[in-house]
């Protein structure tokens, strides 16, 4: 596998190397990211809402296009025409640049997706880190965005969605640490390597502690995200809309767009951290980056990254429409009284189940206590 | 381009801005954002001086540590901030002459 | 001096095209320089807090030229996602405007400290400038620098973890222990009063 994608395509095209291809190759990468994201987050709209009718037994959109599918443009276009108010006394400047804040601390993340092997944007050594760190202006957005509007349902709304954001980060960093242990670097493609295709080779199925810790980290991102349960900060009955009350038009579709990309790339992380990432079982990525079209292990592994996402996507959306809202009590206690104990023993147990069984998972225990019973050399 | 002298020259500017912060401002808010300028102003110091001098990491660890103290100091000195203004009712730093409320 | 001509001869090349490193220290010095000088100006508080944000930013896009990465990493991190939201909540907790002064004066807050605001810019002024002469009189950054000239991009994290297990192991604990009391102490201090 080369290095980085501009090299890979390079290679592809038979281009001599230059800087200026390089950084027109992570340009043109860059730009269809983002829009592709942007398209995702779009039709994550329609998704829930064609999801929620089917388990509220309606039908959902299915006018605007073939099956309703261009019912997210509509909504776009009806935000970019609505009229952009401001209230007379709220903060300018903080008002302007809150929603920016959200976005920017979202599709920043998108570079060190590992969407596939050659076609990630950037290999960073620090690839974890960097997603939790860039994350966290996430928080920083909601708060500032409530505090703004100058009006007391926002502030409420801002400083219950930021102290949400910050207490979840924190069984959230502490289960990726587990997987970051077990795979020896915070680089996404270690991560990914150290994991195999087939599901008994993922990392959630590798120890009991790390089964746990999906699971820890699957809640986490759900309250990261502001998704119900945990949508406290937005609720309609509670808040009157909380943080993005005052806002209207294009800055309220980038607060959506922020949380709705948000919940793809958290579970994205997922993915790749327990769930295998790009690998394709039975390895028909190698077979295939062995043919004339190298492109294609790379659209098979696409399709790998990207049914895994879509799936704890669904259940995330599934998850939403069925269970009931968190009050903020109850929420502040379910993290610090029980996600957090439970994550920091996972930690502990993930790390004595390394020294005392060498890496291995169950499935390799079992296979290696098989063959030493039945005649093993 | 890039040379000593220019991370130095920023480093220095932003610890004057410190500097005047922690120096010329009345509310203790101020005062401690003048502060975690000044912190980050060293931890840019060692981490330049590491990379241009010598080839070894030990700049990184310590503006590592400076980072780690700083937000603890950070945390501290915010809730004492807090508890002086459940006491006096304002941050005014004028008031905080007295040892006993 | 030899090592400084050989290396002013190699790169002699790459003067034409400026480099990516080059835009990306620009761009964070200028972030940060703006945001001091707004720091300076400013009276809102809230403002402040975003200004020292944006400075904290300038200064990790300036760990990144200095190919630190973890430590970049490390700084949006715990200041972005810490520090800075922490001077939020206490703003907002600790009444939520400045309380400096009611003067009618623009910069008032200026004034204690030089006693009008052309004092103050003239000892700005005066200080840049004797900065620069000063580190021009010992032509600091010119000395023989022992680095090798095809730079190492090496990532910082795996190195960094070793020496804080090895070398600093005893900095590290006690860092931590800090760490535990700060939380404690912070929790304990900032509860509210009984009467």
């Amino acid at each position: 596998m080369t290095d980085n994608m501009p090299q890979f395509f390079q290679e592809l095209f038979h281009l001599e190397t230059s800087d200026c291809l390089t950084f027109l190759f992570y340009f043109i990468g860059a730009f269809i990211l983002v829009n592709i994201a942007s398209v995702i987050g779009g039709l994550a709209t329609y998704a829930e809402r064609k999801i929620s009718a089917d388990m509220q037994l309606r039908i959902g959109p299915n006018r605007v296009g073939p099956y309703g599918l261009l019912q997210f443009l509509a909504d776009g276009a009806k935000m970019l025409m609505k009229e952009n108010i401001m209230p007379l006394m709220a903060d300018r400047f903080l008002f302007n640049i809150a929603p920016m804040l959200c976005l920017v601390g979202i599709f920043a993340t998108l570079a060190v997706l590992p969407i596939s092997g050659n076609l990630t944007l950037a290999h960073l050594d620090v690839g974890v880190f960097y997603v939790v760190a860039i994350s966290s202006l996430v928080g920083l957005g909601i708060f500032l965005g409530g505090y703004a509007s100058n009006s007391k349902w926002s502030l409420l709304g801002g400083m219950r969605g930021a102290s949400q954001i910050i207490s979840y980060e924190i069984p959230v960093v502490i289960s990726i640490l587990s997987i970051v242990l077990l795979s020896g670097g915070t680089s996404f493609k270690t991560i990914v390597h150290h994991q195999g295709g087939l599901p008994h080779e993922w990392f959630v199925l590798h120890n009991p502690f790390t089964f746990i810790a999906f699971i820890v980290y699957f809640i986490g991102s759900l309250a990261e995200a502001n998704r119900a349960p945990f949508d406290l900060p937005e609720a309609e009955s509670e808040l009157v809309s909380g943080y993005h009350t005052e806002y209207t038009g294009m800055k309220f579709a980038f607060f959506a767009l922020a949380e709705y990309v948000e919940v793809f790339v958290l579970c994205g992380v997922g993915a790749t951290l327990f769930l295998g990432g790009f690998n394709v079982p039975f390895g028909l990525d190698t077979f295939l980056s062995k043919t004339p079209f190298p492109l294609l292990a790379e659209v098979v592994q696409l399709g790998a990254f990207f049914t895994k996402t879509f799936a704890l996507y669904y259940l995330v959306i599934v998850i939403r429409w069925t269970l009931p809202r968190l009050r903020v009590d109850q929420l502040m206690s379910l993290c610090w009284k029980y996600l957090t104990p439970i994550a920091l023993f996972n930690l502990i147990g993930t790390a004595i189940w390394m020294v005392y069984f060498h890496d291995q998972s169950i499935v390799e225990i079992i296979k290696a206590a098989g063959s030493h019973a039945g005649g093993g050399h | 381009m890039v040379s000593l002298s220019s991370f130095l020259f920023l480093s220095f500017v932003l610890f004057l801005t410190g500097l005047m912060l922690v120096l010329g401002r009345k509310s203790i808010i101020f005062v401690l954002i003048g502060l975690e300028l000044i912190l980050n102003a060293a931890a840019l110091n060692f981490v330049a001086y590491s990379r241009f001098v010598t080839e070894k990491l030990d700049g990184h660890l310590f503006a590592l540590f400076i980072i780690v103290i700083a937000a603890a100091e950070a945390a501290v000195a915010l809730a004492l901030a807090i508890r002086f203004y459940q006491l006096k009712e304002t941050t005014h730093l004028d008031e905080l002459s007295e040892l006993k409320h | 001096m030899l090592v400084v001509a050989i290396e002013k001869e190699r790169t002699f090349e790459k003067v034409a095209i400026v480099s990516f490193l080059t835009i990306l220290f620009i761009l964070s010095a200028l972030l940060m320089l703006v945001s001091c000088l707004a720091l300076l100006l400013t009276k809102n508080i809230m403002h402040a807090c975003t200004f020292l944000l944006a400075a904290l930013l300038g200064v990790a896009g300036l760990y990144l030229t200095l190919h630190a990465d973890t430590l970049a990493v490390t700084q949006v991190l715990v200041y972005v996602g810490g520090v800075v939201i922490l001077m939020l909540f206490a703003v907002v907790l600790t009444g939520g405007q400045d309380q400096e002064s009611i003067t009618k004066e623009k910069f008032p807050h200026l004034a204690p400290l030089f006693g009008s605001k052309s004092t103050f810019l003239k000892a700005f002024l005066v200080s840049m400038i004797f900065f620069v002469a000063a580190a021009s009189l010992l032509r600091l950054g010119e000395k023989e620098i022992v680095h090798v000239v095809a730079v190492n991009y090496a990532p910082t994290i795996q190195s960094l973890g070793q020496l804080l297990m090895t070398d600093y192991l005893f900095a590290f604990e006690l860092v931590s222990v800090l760490l535990l009391g700060a939380l404690i102490g912070a929790a304990l201090i900032a509860r509210p009063m009984k009467k």
